[in-house]
């Protein structure tokens, strides 16, 4: 489909409804959900079409658990999750000096990102962790000193949780808050 | 609990025991670079992960001072994310909830 035949508004619903989920009921994550997620990744964004990441799904319980005993960013332990991974010999091969490269964690974001609103859209709920030992996480995981840990993503069916907000609470920021047209501080078009 | 009477004994599983020696070794790794009231937040959150545990391990704890206590940290340590105020009265707040528990104990209430 091209872009101009999507319904904007349908999009935007999908993008301002979406909320960090850190509470998930035991229902599994079906593997066609999971598919669909990652495929989401693999559609964002990647400087210079370099794609030097990988997506690694878990879902087996005791690893889960595994890893969140190194992951206090992990408040809850979910029925699936994604970990995006730096793969050092891609990078390798396509010449990328990784201590140097500026790009590299901004398509983590973007992988991340898509996998949130896919998530969302299938009416499941996702928190990215960025909160996590990268060695501990490497050992439980087995992984190969190649690939380095860099996100983690929480994926399950949302448990219902009061927010709780206090009467006090400060006012969530708005897109003027954030925004200026044309100079530093002019924050109307 | 007065000197006199033995202390009750609660257990942990070995594997209870190491998921939260490694939670307070990656709590002290990632201190290294995260914000600095974050690492309030792994306290108390440790506190929480504890409870987790103990209740999990030691049913007779179902009747006590932690499901509830438990329930209020996880309900309120994630304002640290929203409200950082009241947060931080929370963190004020919720060390007295033990304390009391100590001092009941000890006058064998």
């Amino acid at each position: 489909m091209a872009a101009r035949q999507m319904d904007p508004d349908a999009f935007f619903q999908v993008l301002k409804t979406r909320r960090v989920c850190r509470s998930f009921t035991g229902e599994p994550v079906s593997d066609e959900h999971l598919t669909r997620i990652i495929e989401a990744a693999r559609w964002a964004s990647s400087a210079g079409n370099r794609h030097i990441h990988k997506f690694l799904v878990v879902r087996n319980p005791d690893t889960i658990r595994n890893i969140r005993s190194v992951a206090p960013g992990m408040l809850s332990e979910p029925p699936a999750a994604v970990v995006i991974l730096t793969d050092a010999e891609a990078a390798r091969r396509e010449s990328i000096q990784l201590e140097l490269d500026t790009a590299n964690h901004g398509d983590v974001g973007t992988a991340a990102m898509n996998m949130l609103n896919m998530a969302h859209a299938l009416g499941l709920g996702a928190c990215p962790v960025t909160s996590f030992s990268h060695s501990g996480v490497a050992v439980m995981l087995g992984l190969p000193p190649h690939l380095e840990p860099e996100w983690i993503i929480m994926l399950g069916h949302p448990a219902p949780v009061e927010r709780n907000l206090n009467a006090g609470a400060p006012k969530p920021l708005t897109a003027r808050d954030l925004t200026w047209w044309d100079a530093v501080g002019q924050h109307e078009p | 609990m007065p000197d006199d009477q033995p202390a009750a004994e609660v257990r942990l599983t070995e594997k209870q025991a190491l998921d939260m020696l490694a939670f307070l070794a990656s709590s002290a790794e990632i201190s290294l670079h995260e914000p600095t009231y974050y690492g309030t937040f792994r306290l108390i959150d440790a506190a929480s992960r504890l409870m987790g545990y103990l209740l999990e391990s030691n049913p007779e704890l179902a009747d006590s001072f932690m499901p509830a206590w438990k329930a209020d940290i996880d309900t309120r340590k994630v304002w640290m994310m929203w409200d950082r105020p009241a947060y931080y009265q929370f963190l004020k707040e919720t060390p007295a909830v033990v304390a009391e528990e100590i001092r009941r104990r000890e006058e064998g209430a």
